[in-house]
């Protein structure tokens, strides 16, 4: 059977709210970096400057997140709205099979029924098409977190008496956009599962 | 769904809906009831979600939607009103007249459009094309607020969870006998009543009703003289056992 979307769209908001986690532990370590690279002077000219980029991912990471995570919040609502919706509009399908007595005088409640079951329908393929492109987007700051994490050990090895501080920061950045990478490929799994089941 | 005419007096009916066939194993047999007159009708303890589409398809045999105008649950209790999502889709300009007490309870069954119409807790009447019901108070009856319904025309006590049996859904309607019918009650009614002293205000409520159908939310209706045998069994009955376990 396949999962109710309002349960899959819980999941995948479940999913962002821990990168979005993860990605405040990586402003953490920006922040921390760029303090010993203050420290370390002269030799982590180029770690200091690579701390800027990690902390502006990290903040785009995080406002990502939440708007993600509040577009899968609403569609959640939404999906349990159509179920509501769907689950009166099958019984008013059954009972117009069981007799034609008084069926017209519930026409007006059917139509908006069905009307409220179309429109809802609708703004929730929109807002799983959004979902979509938006987790796109998220990997793209992974590929860029890659870049960084590389970068840092560049630097990290001409850092003289800095140089294991430095490679621990940037193991730091490299697991923690790999957990970051893992929520959103699930969140990506969950949503490409349902649209399977959704025609 | 079985449906009964309790009682026809023109365009003023009483009509009863029990003994669902489709019932799922496992889900208590409950009987609705309707009352209608002129071009209104009110639908007393509705019933449980699973009944929406058997009930409303039974009701619209005798009435179109736009008259079914009311609706009453005597408690909060899912098989009586956890339909109330679907009859709010079903009747958007409906009211629901329910004990105040359950008012914000009540409403996590979904009830956008229909209206909430407290109750209060000395009762009210309700005129209904051109008869007038009565909410009786029967609060503890098992509900902490809970009322049962009166109609003065037809003698009828609607009497919620008071008088219920259980019964499998191919019982006869009618008490015939209170000496067999009363093991069926004894341990329901000693169970759920929590109040001795709220069942005596009951008792001395109902005594004063002349009531030719005492129609219960479970099992069998009464008539005299089992109306009465029922009140004097009651009164005599301890309730709220479960403490002295
Ligand atoms: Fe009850
Ligand atoms: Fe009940």
């Amino acid at each position: 059977m396949a999962t109710p979307i309002f349960v899959t769209a819980a999941s995948i908001a479940a999913e962002l709210h821990q990168a979005m986690l993860e990605a405040k532990g990586l402003a953490l370590t920006a922040k921390n970096a760029r303090a010993l690279a203050v420290r370390a002077g002269s030799k982590t000219v180029g770690f200091k400057a690579i701390t800027h980029f990690i902390d502006e991912l990290a903040s785009d990471i995080i406002r990502q997140s939440q708007y993600i995570n509040g577009v899968s919040e609403h569609l959640s609502h939404n999906a349990v709205a159509l179920w509501r919706a769907s689950t009166a509009a099958e019984k008013f399908d059954w009972i117009a099979t069981q007799h034609s007595d008084n069926i017209a005088s519930l026409h007006h409640a059917m139509q908006s029924c069905y009307q409220q079951r179309e429109a809802l329908s609708h703004t929730l393929s929109r807002g799983l098409r959004e979902l979509e492109q938006q987790l796109e987007e998220g990997d793209k700051h992974i590929r860029t977190a890659n870049l960084i994490a590389t970068s840092s050990k560049v630097e990290a090895a001409s850092a003289g008496d800095f140089r294991n501080q430095l490679e621990v920061i940037a193991q730091n950045i490299t697991d923690t956009a790999d957990k970051i990478r893992a929520h959103l490929s699930q969140a990506r799994r969950l949503l490409g599962q349902r649209q399977k089941h959704t025609p | 769904m079985l449906a009964t005419t309790l009682y026809e007096d023109g365009d003023h009916r009483w009509i009863m809906f029990a003994r669902d066939p489709q019932k799922a194993e496992g889900i208590i047999d409950t009987n609705q009831y309707m009352v209608q007159s002129g071009d209104q009708a009110i639908l007393l303890d509705p019933g449980g979600i699973e009944l929406f589409a058997p009930m409303l398809s039974a009701v619209l045999k005798f009435v179109p939607a736009e008259h079914i105008t009311h609706l009453f649950a005597s408690h909060q209790d899912p098989d009586i009103i956890s339909s109330l999502g679907l009859w709010d889709q079903a009747l958007p300009n409906a009211k629901l007249y329910s004990p105040w007490l359950w008012e914000s309870f009540i409403r996590h069954f979904g009830m956008e459009k229909i209206e909430f119409c407290a109750i209060p807790d000395e009762g009210m009447t309700l005129n209904i094309g051109r008869i007038q019901l009565q909410f009786i108070p029967a609060h503890y009856l098992h509900s902490s607020g809970n009322f049962h319904v009166y109609d003065p025309k037809a003698k009828i006590l609607m009497s919620g969870d008071v008088g219920a049996a259980m019964e499998s859904t191919d019982a006869p309607l009618w008490v015939d006998t209170m000496s067999t019918h009363i093991p069926k009650m004894r341990k329901f009614h000693q169970r759920w009543m929590p109040s001795n002293e709220a069942k005596l205000d009951w008792i001395r409520r109902a005594r004063q009703l002349d009531i030719q159908i005492m129609a219960p939310q479970h099992g069998r209706l009464f008539q005299p003289p089992h109306v009465q045998e029922f009140l004097n069994w009651f009164e005599d009955l301890p309730v709220g056992i479960a403490i002295k376990g």
